[in-house]
């Protein structure tokens, strides 16, 4: 990657090449539509000889990654393969998830057998002739995300099992759902159809009672439509198979240092990014369906391999910076790394968010519209300018200042002390501005950030509420009552919750 | 800084007879600063172990990174590692223990002894000053630290032994109790010696972790 400067920008050549981690159907239907945009491709994992033969991408079979480091434009994947290392640099990974299966008997106290069976059982019934007779005249129960929150792949495979029973001579299916994930291309009217050719639906207020006696299984429920405590029997139960994470990707997770939901898949939830994007730029998660997404996105990152960045989003200073690797270990972009003894931020990974900045014990780290000068004058001027109580509010762009300014907007009553001081998440407000904000004569300080869960820099929020939360400690060793600094969290849309709380914060002073 | 010495020779080269390919992994930070450790000794040291062990007895390679003590640094290593039988860490011994848990199915040799926390004189010449007992009363010692100059360690002094300025157990160590009066004496604060400070609890020996303020849950959320 090299960078050269011009005034305000410095352009970035990217390596456009793309790996694919995964030669399974996202992961080869990823790995088509990249190369389509004219990208090289190339696909690591076991199989996959479809993949190498279709010509679209280069195979790398039965590669593992090993190491991984660099970032977007810039990664350096070091595989193991047959006992050997492999190292080659990529510009975007996409990762095409696997899953381990659990089947889900046990949390109905059943165990697996002749009668009951999971989903992978069933099918495999089904796609045998000889086996698929047993299953004629026989009343089958399937089981659909009522231990796990499922999604619209293994509702399609239910409704698919479903109809294939509904149409074996005399046999009839019956479905037991807690929420119908419904959301891929025509599968709402799948739902629909099925039930059309007979299929009954119940869905169960709570979790039903399952007994097997002999060959029968006994399901009794609370249905929440007829409102009723039904009981009925059948001849075959077919448990739900519970999607976990596998270990591959687990291990993915941390060696790419990506984050996860909170089951452990990938990528995590973050409403401020598209599905296919992860914490990290450069690096999409695949699923079925996503390929065109995931090849929007990787256009917008390459476009004609070189790139043009803002050169002042995030700069170290290298007289400053001791490599403690604070900033390294607390981005939540993966955007830092340490090149020649410095830190280095990379432009086109970095979000701005400032969480580095605020965290670095030398103060080394300046953000680009947001430098810590500014800052401390905007303090300053708050403070020394205004009415009392002097409110200084340090408000998260995304967030709490839309929300201040909207109630500002409307005409809401805000305290005539407030002052909003823009920052580009809660995670920038450094503990020297609080406490400068309280040394120049603030009455209070309220830190605004977003929701929990719903910061942009993933958890800025949090590290906000932690300083707050060690500061309102600090200060209350020192006798200065805690309660003048507030930590709170807004919606953008809540201009009337943002004029409520100042107020009630004013009139605590 | 923490600063070591370099083992001699014979003990090195004992451990690591038998290992024909041996990394020498030196560390960038204090060891290098008190020139036992760092990327010119671990030359060094190669050179002393191919002098003594031959080629066709040692083929040792080099290494030296920014901290041994931070695991980022020491993942740098891991292409390298599997050419190797074994290690030697030029570090101070956490570096070493650290080095050991990355790779822990090869055997890691010390070739320093960690010797102290202490202040550079001159080029090569260093006095400890801190042995880390977790109870800091510099303020009221006047910047003296008693644990570390004192022969008994003592919280309050001096005692009995003290010896025109220098402790009993010889006249070239002076009584830090001695110094202590002398530099509150000069301050004008000399009363602040008769102030008992409570022994120290020395159970906090055992293997010590510290969380920072405002990192407590931060941690949590990275272990839950």
């Amino acid at each position: 990657m090299t960078a050269e400067k011009s005034s305000n920008t410095i352009e970035i050549s990217i390596n456009t090449d793309v790996l694919v981690i995964g030669t399974g159907a996202a992961g080869a239907e990823a790995a088509e539509v990249i190369s389509a945009q004219g990208y090289k491709v190339a696909v690591a994992g076991d199989g996959g000889q479809d993949i190498a033969q279709s010509g679209r991408a280069e195979l790398i079979e039965g590669a593992h990654i090993r190491d991984f480091a660099g970032v977007a434009g810039d990664f350096r994947a070091c595989f193991v393969k047959d006992g050997q290392r492999l190292e080659r640099n990529f510009g975007a990974v996409v990762i095409a998830p696997g899953r381990n299966v659990r089947p889900q008997a046990e949390p109905f106290g059943l165990s697996l057998g002749e009668r009951v069976i999971t989903l992978g059982e069933l099918e495999k019934i089904l796609a045998d002739g000889n086996a698929r007779s047993k299953l004629g005249g026989a009343a089958v129960a399937l089981l659909l995300n009522l231990t796990w929150e499922g999604d619209p792949q293994y509702t399609a495979r239910v409704l698919e099992a479903s109809l294939a029973i509904q149409q074996l001579e005399g046999a009839t299916a019956s479905i037991y759902a807690g929420n119908v994930k419904v959301a891929a291309p025509g599968l709402e009217r799948k739902f629909t159809y099925v039930r059309e050719q007979g299929v009954v639906c119940f869905k169960p207020m709570e979790k039903p009672s399952i007994e097997q006696t002999g060959d029968k299984i006994r399901i009794t429920t609370l249905d929440s439509i007829l409102r009723k405590t039904l009981v009925a029997e059948y001849d075959y139960l077919v448990v739900e198979e519970k999607a976990e994470p596998s270990d591959r990707d687990l291990d993915l997770a941390y060696s790419l240092r990506l984050d996860t939901d909170l089951e452990g898949f990938l990528p995590s939830n973050n409403v401020h990014r598209f599905p296919v994007n992860s914490n990290r730029e450069g690096i999409y998660i695949a699923a079925p369906g996503l390929g065109a997404n995931i090849a929007l996105r990787i256009k917008e990152l390459f476009g004609d391999g070189v790139k043009s960045v803002p050169a002042d989003r995030a700069v170290v200073d290298p007289e400053k910076c001791t490599i403690c690797l604070t900033c390294y270990r607390c981005c939540p972009h993966g955007a830092i790394f340490w090149q020649d003894g410095v830190a280095a931020i990379s432009p086109l990974a970095c979000q701005g968010c400032g969480i580095c900045a605020s965290e670095c014990p030398m103060d080394a780290i300046q953000i680009g519209g947001f430098n810590d000068k500014d800052l401390r004058r905007q303090v300053r001027e708050a403070v020394a300018a205004t009415q009392k109580p002097a409110i200084v509010a340090f408000c998260c762009q995304n967030s709490a200042l839309e929300a201040g300014r909207a109630a500002a907007e409307f005409g809401m009553d805000l305290p005539a002390g407030l002052k909003l001081i823009k920052v580009p998440c809660a995670g920038k407000v450094d503990v020297e501005f609080i406490m400068q904000a309280f040394v120049d004569g603030a009455d209070g300080v309220m830190v605004a950030a977003c929701h929990e869960g719903n910061c942009k820099a993933e958890r800025g929020n949090l590290f906000a509420r932690w300083r707050v939360n060690e500061i309102r400690k600090r200060l209350e060793a020192l006798g200065i009552d805690k309660q003048r600094l507030l930590f709170t969290t807004f919606a953008s849309n809540m201009a009337k919750g943002f004029a409520e709380t100042a107020a009630q914060f004013a009139g605590s002073l | 800084m923490i600063v070591a010495e370099r083992k001699p020779f014979e003990e090195i080269k004992a451990m690591v007879s038998g290992y024909k390919k041996v990394l020498t992994v030196g560390c960038g930070t204090c060891v290098a600063v008190c020139l036992a450790g760092g990327s010119k000794e671990v030359a060094t040291l190669n050179a002393e172990l191919e002098l003594a062990l031959g080629k066709d007895g040692i083929s040792p390679g080099a290494a030296t990174v920014e901290r041994q003590c931070d695991m980022e640094f020491l993942a740098e290593l891991d292409p390298l590692a599997e050419q190797y039988d074994a290690f030697i860490s030029m570090a101070c011994g956490a570096g070493i223990q650290f080095l050991a848990e990355r790779f822990p199915d090869k055997p890691v040799f010390p070739a320093v002894n960690t010797s102290f926390i202490g202040v550079n004189l001159d080029v090569g010449w260093y006095e400890e000053k801190c042995r880390a007992c977790g109870t800091c009363v510099l303020g009221t010692t006047g910047g003296i630290c008693p644990v570390t100059m004192c022969a008994k360690s003592l919280f309050n002094g001096p005692c009995g032994g003290t010896n025109n300025g220098s402790c009993e157990i010889n006249t070239d160590q002076p009584c830090a109790w001695y110094r202590i009066h002398e530099r509150l004496s000069a301050q004008g604060r000399l009363e602040q010696i008769m102030e008992i400070s409570p022994a120290n609890d020395w159970s906090n020996q055992k293997p010590r972790k510290i969380i920072q303020p405002g990192y407590e849950e931060r941690i949590k959320a990275l272990q839950g």
